[in-house]
């Protein structure tokens, strides 16, 4: 049908046929006559019955609808117990509602429709989230739909500042996209350089956050992230509240946050609900965590390669009488290893839980010890990716884990063919690469590059909470202060 | 560009490759005395930097090319933008061409320099493209990076002989001040303010920043000067052509030895801090001479030349210290004597105009 610009008739009859001639092949969609009010009068209830609660349409309205004892002459005369209800004239709103679950009433004789929120759609209860677990934190993660993420996000926030805008994406799929921010703290500018990427995006539909992050990030050539992907809503109120921008896809289970820093990435939200110096000692544990998972592996090539007179006589002993039945270069079985790595953890993940223990006491085997004994790779080799391992998996933050994974590799290949020395520029790349990122069109380099020593205080280490007086200025709050000096 | 930036930007041009060597050159010519030497020329580099603010502060948005042109016509102007990016370059073909060269000495010896010149220039195209902001942060990063390194070599302080610096003035003030050319020439990139100066957001921090930029540059020079002379004797300093790097070779620790090769691999980021900046001085310089506003094809075009260069070229040491040396004479002139000049020139020529428009 060419027509949903169009507007509806006055007669009854039309307007189902119009419906009718539309939603060809749509089982789904039920079509319920009804008589109301006294005189009687001819009323059409069109509803899909895939996306609705079927109890709130029977309870609350086609039985206050049959029972009905005043004369209706329009339709702003029914009455029903349904908070969210609108009225349309236009072919298109109603299409568009309908498809989002609503239940559309027409009446013969007026060419007005109305719409009632009887939305009820298959969804999971609210869960424990599964990616981001934390010790300290609130136990509820976000769930699929829009709304109940909104609510969660809410609870923390009871506060009149804090503003929704809502857009959809999406041609076919018309994802509704929330933007959530304190509008006294969050930048103007940041705010509608995200609002005007979104918009340009011109896609059939989103079906997870991940995909509308990749559409609207500001540098997809960067192997780091620049938007935050969280399923816990604690960690969306604490990134609110230092002025970012919290967007809630429907439909998706973690919500997207932007602008980020690089340094966001290694923060949780136990950090704060943790005493200041086990807090900070945590920290020390992550950058260094970063260190070991992208040169470990490539510090060790560089040693054997280029560099084994800095090795102590005794290491280099011990290494060699390792090393001494493995027939591949280092870098040969550095890659192997670290691929067996990379493998066996994309296999535990994707397989089911009870074979994915399998999987684990199979390369713990295989790897720890047939491999060793076999000659293929020496125990030096095992032990230090494993660390490795151990050292990526340390990063909170999956993404960046990710990322940080992929870094060793090309890190790895430098080291075999420059030694130290290429290891260094690597380095230098990484720097030179982070200082020049952006995210939102503010630097992802802060608060080191450019320096703010203010907000180094959450950065390395986490200094007191009394102490952070100050929002972190990464995000360009409007509004510095968080906290009173309440404590001296 | 932030105050803190642009301090660290200029000090980490000044510190790079000349550290490396100088303690020999001072023993060399001062004997012990040198370090007195070190504290003149700090003041000399001072005032020549004060004189630069001075001039460019009469222009704030104008770099140095913007100025030549404004005051010494089409003609001239061109010809002292030439001259200055001609310097720049061969400030940059030195810095490049010399860490290479220490690079294989000490820590690649079988590399060839092409490869070695390939891997240097991709992080040199990656920062220089992204102009002074992300030069600005990178001098910034670097120097907290890199705080850990002069902790270090101070370390053999303890084990020196500190009466080796006695008697003071031993030779009395004639060897200082002929060292004092030398240590004059170690400052060098602070001129560099020519261009930085009008990307620095707080002007009127400008003569206090260059101050702090000198003077840590001359604390780090002061401190590894010292080091070296208390440590080995005053006869064995001058014999060594890297004295800052044997200097490191006394480090060991129970775990790592020849600590000289780590800390040297992670001293590329101070030569980095001392080459790009004038890599991009001559590439900004050159699109501004053709009227590019975007550096990048320069840039590009620069990269090839060095890694062709590098192809062909191999330079020995004793071509290094050719370039080296006419990258001294050259500075002196266009770090102290052009910009006295310069502002002799500018404040006569706005005083006329001044008249004029009375």
């Amino acid at each position: 049908m060419n027509g949903t610009q169009q507007l509806l008739t006055h007669s009854l009859d039309t307007n189902e046929q119009t419906l009718r001639d539309y939603f060809t092949k749509t089982p789904d969609l039920v079509y319920c006559h009804l008589l109301i009010g006294e005189p009687k009068k001819r009323a059409l209830l069109v509803y899909l019955n895939t996306l609705v609660d079927k109890n709130s349409i029977n309870n609350n309205i086609i039985d206050p609808l049959l029972f009905e004892t005043k004369q209706i002459h329009t339709i702003a005369d029914i009455q029903l117990p349904i908070g969210s209800k609108s009225y349309t004239t236009k072919w298109e709103h109603v299409i568009q509602h309908v498809f989002q679950g609503e239940t559309a009433l027409f009446l013969d004789g007026d060419n007005q429709v109305l719409l009632l929120d009887t939305q009820g759609w298959p969804q999971r209860a609210i869960a424990e989230p599964q990616i981001e677990s934390s010790l300290k934190g609130s136990h509820q993660g976000f769930i699929e739909t829009c709304e109940k993420n909104i609510a969660l996000i809410r609870r923390y926030l009871p506060h009149q500042q804090l503003k929704i805008e809502e857009t959809t994406v999406g041609r076919r799929g018309h994802t509704p996209v929330s933007l959530l921010y304190l509008e006294d703290v969050a930048h103007p500018e940041v705010l509608q350089e995200l609002k005007d990427r979104i918009e340009q995006v011109d896609v059939d539909t989103i079906v997870n956050t991940g995909e509308l992050m990749q559409y609207i990030e500001d540098n997809p050539f960067s192997p780091f992230p620049q938007f935050l992907l969280t399923e816990r809503p604690d960690a969306a109120v604490s990134n609110l509240l230092q002025g970012r921008i919290v967007i809630v896809i429907d439909r998706s289970p973690s919500v997207m946050i932007g602008p980020m820093t690089f340094i966001t990435f290694f923060q949780t939200v136990d950090d704060y609900s943790t005493r200041w110096m086990i807090a900070s000692f945590l920290r020390l544990l992550r950058l260094l965590a970063f260190f070991m998972a992208i040169f470990l592996p490539s510090a060790y090539i560089a040693a054997l390669s280029f560099h084994y007179e800095i090795i102590p006589l005794n290491l280099l002993l011990t290494i060699g009488e390792s090393r001494e039945r493995v027939p591949l270069p280092p870098l040969l079985e550095a890659v192997l290893m670290e691929l067996a790595i990379e493998m066996l953890r994309e296999a535990g993940l994707r397989l089911p839980a009870p074979i994915g223990q399998t999987v684990g006491i199979v390369g713990g085997v295989v790897i720890g010890q047939a491999a060793v004994e076999a000659g293929i790779v020496s125990n030096i080799m095992v032990v230090i990716v494993s660390l490795t391992a151990i050292a990526s998996f340390i990063i909170p933050n999956p993404d960046m884990s990710e990322s940080i994974r992929l870094l060793r590799f090309p890190m790895m290949i430098a080291a075999s063919l420059f030694g130290l020395v290429g290891m260094v520029i690597g380095f230098m790349l990484i720097i030179g690469h982070l200082i020049s990122l952006e995210s939102l069109g503010t630097p992802a380099g802060s608060p080191f590059a450019p320096a703010r020593l203010r907000d180094w205080k959450d950065t390395i280490l986490r200094f007191p909470l009394w102490m952070m007086r100050t929002r972190p200025l990464s995000a360009r709050p409007t509004q510095l202060t968080r906290q009173k000096k309440f404590r001296k | 560009m932030t105050t803190m930036q642009y301090i660290f930007l200029i000090s980490g041009t000044q510190v790079g490759i000349g550290i490396l060597s100088l303690p020999a050159q001072l023993a060399d010519i001062a004997n012990t005395d040198g370090w007195i030497a070190i504290v003149i020329g700090w003041v000399i580099s001072m005032i020549a930097s004060t004189i630069i603010i001075k001039t460019m502060a009469k222009h704030p948005q104008d770099t140095i090319f913007n100025l030549s042109r404004r005051y010494f016509g089409r003609i001239f102007g061109t010809l002292i933008h030439l001259a200055f990016v001609a310097y720049t370059s061969l400030a940059a073909i030195t810095v490049v061409f010399t860490s290479i060269h220490i690079t294989q000495v000490w820590i690649l010896p079988n590399t060839p320099n092409y490869l070695i010149m390939m891997l240097f220039m991709l992080p040199g195209f990656l920062i220089t493209r992204n102009g002074v902001r992300v030069l600005g942060r990178y001098a910034e990063v670097v120097f907290y990076l890199t705080l850990w390194m002069p902790v270090l070599i101070a370390v053999p302080l303890q084990k020196g002989t500190i009466l080796y610096m006695l008697p003071i003035l031993k030779e009395g003030w004639a060897p200082i001040f002929q060292a004092v050319k030398t240590t004059v020439l170690s400052f060098l990139g602070f001129e560099l303010a020519f261009v930085f100066y009008p990307f620095l957001k707080e002007k009127k921090h400008g003569i206090k920043a260059m101050v702090i930029a000198n003077s840590i540059s001359a604390f780090t020079f002061l401190l590894i000067t010292i080091t070296c002379f208390i440590f080995f004797s005053p006869d064995e300093t001058p014999s060594l052509i890297w004295p800052t790097l044997s200097l490191l070779k006394t480090i060991e620790f129970s775990f790592i030895e020849r600590f000289e090769v780590i800390f040297l691999s992670f001293y590329l980021f101070v030569m980095s801090t001392t080459g790009i900046p004038y890599i991009f001085t001559t590439v900004f310089g050159i699109s501004q001479l053709i009227g590019k506003k975007d550096h990048t094809i320069v840039l590009l075009f620069t990269v090839c030349i060095f890694i062709f260069t590098s192809f062909l070229y191999t330079p020995p040491f004793s071509h290094i210290q050719t370039m080296g040396s006419w990258w001294e004479r050259y500075g002196l002139w266009g770090a102290y004597f052009f910009p006295i000049g310069l502002f002799i020139y500018t404040s006569i020529a706005r005083w006329f105009q001044g008249g004029k428009n009375k």
